[in-house]
């Protein structure tokens, strides 16, 4: 993270305004919005300060951009962590995001009137979309002239160029009758002076997106909303770990202790905010026993049913080159023949070559010269991938193992299990992308079954028996406490989860300016 | 110490940062004189075991030897990916854990230690593991069900492995190293089919070659 203004500090025992555990989505632009309206802030992240141009597109090296405190990972369909769902560093997750950057289909926040399934969120989307489209313009979104699923909407920047995974999903959807667009991309085509933070670079097509952005394309909280909050008097700590969440004789809160280069330290401050992500926000509760009188802390976790299928064309597709998910489709959003409820959006895969070759090893059990020639077919692949609804279930959640970490707090036990909603959304979506590989040519295809993203946990709602937060972000049980990261969803949705994350945080940060 | 070959083209690109090729080249030379993580016994069970799932002899020249058995018993004692299955023991344990296991169910089924059997057995008990068929329940092994757990590590382990090295990179063709220098980030100007820019490698892999010439 860089910044064109020099940060302010505040010591210890300032009881500053608002403390935020989390530099990503969640905490960034809400540190921006309070700093911005005169409040003192800090910001505690547990990962370093990296240098974008410090990036490396080595994928085992890059892994320095998770969140690499162990998880235990369980349940019929035990959770990969680390990319895809867990950052560290300021910027969180938002450094290896994909940057694949929908909104949220106005019905899936209503999914259970809708259907019977699943939850309603407390609002709908009318509410949100103010926030979600001052998040575009601040941050910098690239989409096509023409929306086809929302005629209505902008983007300031270009589309980057098709690669040839996008350009053979466009040739698929034809295929099949499908509509297709350029996907909305949180990256800029073209050159811009960031406010506070200096000059951004249009994307220069590298493909390592997940690896870290090296010019400052990519629009991430480390080069948006970070340096504004700085500006306006924030103060940034890095390589800072939250354990222990201090308390009144009321319960108030009253500061937070954390390890810094092994030294504990403490920070007083008047208001909390937890915005460490679905597994780190109910863990931080749960092994400090807070805010958890709906017993909900930890329950409902959710992912997105994320099904990719990729075959070989007889082409040289080089997978690694351009902005790898640039072809969407919304058409899939609540399909005619749909054995589920909710839905799926579909976008073009292409994917460095690590990534690629954990996914087909992880997914096929085949050996010897067969599996080494289909490690030869990397240049020759393409993908297609979906994000699609997973509903709320009892077994599916967050709590603490009986093993416990490098600083003696108990590591968490991820629970996820499929039920029958997404197993019958990945067999529709690894039928329809199937037949879309097989219109254009597609040979050796590979249905790969994973999900990705982690989401709930902290489920915000009207009703203090069911939920942890009420709808602005606020704990019902502790009225210094504020949640703000995708732990606070209260349905998946079938839309990645960055945008929304920000617009909730900059809502969460208004009601806060109010409270 | 193993012999690193020719020095994969790719890592003179100026397309390549100063960190990135510094961490290729190290993958170049990696000291094979004692295992760091495993075991002996356990490592000499890798050893054998990796060349039938993963044989290399289609992909590089003759004789290259990338050292993917001191590469990953190295690894199992750095920083790993940030979780693990909740019913696997912690990686370093596991794979020493798996390893054994394996070698006993050699004895047991066959009376010769893992590393003694022909291609085709390994190969066969490796299907089995991964079929979810070979465990042992006793202390310090794996059960069957953990056993073919740990299989979808291993396989992910080798090709993470395989990947990242310069040599595996240079033989495929594949750019995807070559994002941009330190003073230029060049990124690419072609990103649609058949379209490789100059400075990306072309495959020299023999498979892969001879795929091309029969176009």
């Amino acid at each position: 993270m860089s910044s064109t203004t020099v940060m302010k500090t505040f010591a210890e025992t300032d009881i500053i305004d608002t403390l935020i555990i989390g530099s990503g989505a969640g905490g960034a632009p809400l540190a921006a919005e309070l700093a911005r309206n005169g409040k003192s802030v800090v910001v505690l992240e547990a990962g370093p300060a990296f240098s974008a141009t410090g990036h490396t597109p080595d994928e085992v090296a890059a892994r320095e951009l998770y969140w690499l405190h162990e998880r235990l990972s369980a349940g019929t369909n035990p959770q990969a962590f680390g990319g895809n769902n867990s950052g560290t560093g300021l910027g969180g997750s938002m450094l290896h995001y994909g940057a694949f950057m929908p909104r949220m289909d106005a019905r899936d926040f209503h999914l259970h009137t809708e259907t019977g399934k699943g939850v309603d969120w407390p609002f709908g989307l009318d509410e949100l979309l103010p926030y979600i489209e001052r998040v575009e313009s601040f941050i910098g979104v690239s989409g096509p002239a023409y929306y086809p699923w929302d005629p209505e909407r902008r983007y300031a920047y270009a589309p980057p160029p098709a690669n040839s995974a996008a350009l053979k999903m466009r040739e698929g959807c034809d295929a099949l009758g499908l509509r297709h667009a350029d996907g909305p991309a949180a990256l800029i085509t073209r050159d811009i002076e960031q406010p506070h933070f200096g000059t951004r670079h249009a994307c220069a097509n590298c493909g390592a997106c997940h690896q870290g952005c090296r010019n400052g394309a990519k629009s991430g909280t480390d080069n948006t909303w970070l340096p504004m909050a700085v500006a306006y008097g924030a103060e940034l700590r890095p390589g800072c770990f939250a354990h222990t969440i201090e308390r009144d004789s009321s319960g108030r809160v009253t500061g937070v202790v954390y390890r810094q280069n092994g030294v504990e330290h403490r920070q007083k401050c008047a208001t909390l905010v937890l915005a460490a992500g679905a597994v780190e926000t109910p863990r931080l509760l749960l092994t400090n026993g807070l805010a958890n009188s709906s017993g909900q802390v930890g329950q409902n976790y959710m992912t997105h049913v994320s099904t990719q299928v990729w075959g070989e064309f007889d082409e040289d597709i080089r997978p690694n080159r351009g902005y790898p998910s640039l072809t969407i489709t919304e058409d899939m959003m609540r399909p005619k023949d749909a054995d589920f409820v909710g839905g799926y959006l579909v976008q073009s895969l292409g994917m460095m070559p690590a990534t690629w070759g954990q996914n087909l090893a992880r997914s096929t059990t085949t050996r010897g010269p067969a599996f080494a020639r289909s490690l030869a077919g990397y240049n020759r692949s393409a993908g297609m991938g979906i994000n699609g609804e997973c509903l709320p279930r009892p077994e599916n959640r967050v709590t603490l193992s009986d093993e416990k970490d490098a600083f003696g707090i108990p590591k968490p036990l991820i629970e996820h299990s499929y039920g029958p909603n997404e197993w019958a959304m990945h067999h529709h979506a690894a039928r329809l992308l199937t037949q879309m590989w097989e219109a254009v040519g597609a040979k050796d295809i590979r249905v790969i079954d994973r999900a990705a993203h982690m989401i709930g946990t902290c489920r915000m709602g009207t009703d203090a028996d069911s939920n942890v937060i009420n709808p602005v972000g606020r704990s019902f049980d502790i009225d210094n406490l504020w949640i703000s990261d995708h732990s606070i969803f209260p349905s998946a949705a079938a839309a990645n989860p960055a945008l929304a994350i920000m617009a909730l945080s900059l809502r969460t940060a208004e009601a806060m300016l109010k409270a | 110490m193993s012999h690193p070959p020719d020095r994969p083209e790719i890592l003179d690109s100026d397309h390549l940062s100063t960190r990135t090729r510094e961490i290729l080249t190290s993958r170049l030379s990696v000291s094979t004189a004692q295992p760091r993580t495993l075991s002996l016994r356990a490592y000499a069970v890798l050893d054998a075991l990796l060349p039938v799932l993963l044989p290399l002899d289609e992909i590089l020249p003759p004789a290259t030897d990338i050292a993917m058995t001191a590469r990953i018993d190295a690894a199992l004692s750095g920083p790993r990916d940030g979780w693990r299955f909740a019913d696997l023991p912690p990686d370093a344990e596991a794979w020493e854990s798996a390893l054994l296991t394996l070698d006993d169910v050699a004895a047991e089924q066959h009376g010769l230690a893992f590393i003694h059997l022909a291609p085709d057995l390994r190969g066969a008990l490796l299907d089995a593991v991964m079929d979810g068929q070979i465990g042992l329940e006793r202390e310090g092994r794996l059960t069957a069900s953990q056993m073919k757990r740990w299989a979808g590590d291993l396989r992910g382990e080798v090709v993470d492995c395989l990947m990242s090295d310069p040599r595996i990179q240079q033989a495929l063709g594949i750019s995807s190293s070559l994002t941009g220098g330190d003073t230029v980030f060049q990124g690419f100007t072609e990103v649609g089919p058949d379209s490789r820019e100059s400075f990306e490698p072309k495959t020299t892999a023999p498979l892969l070659q001879m795929a091309e010439s029969s176009e």
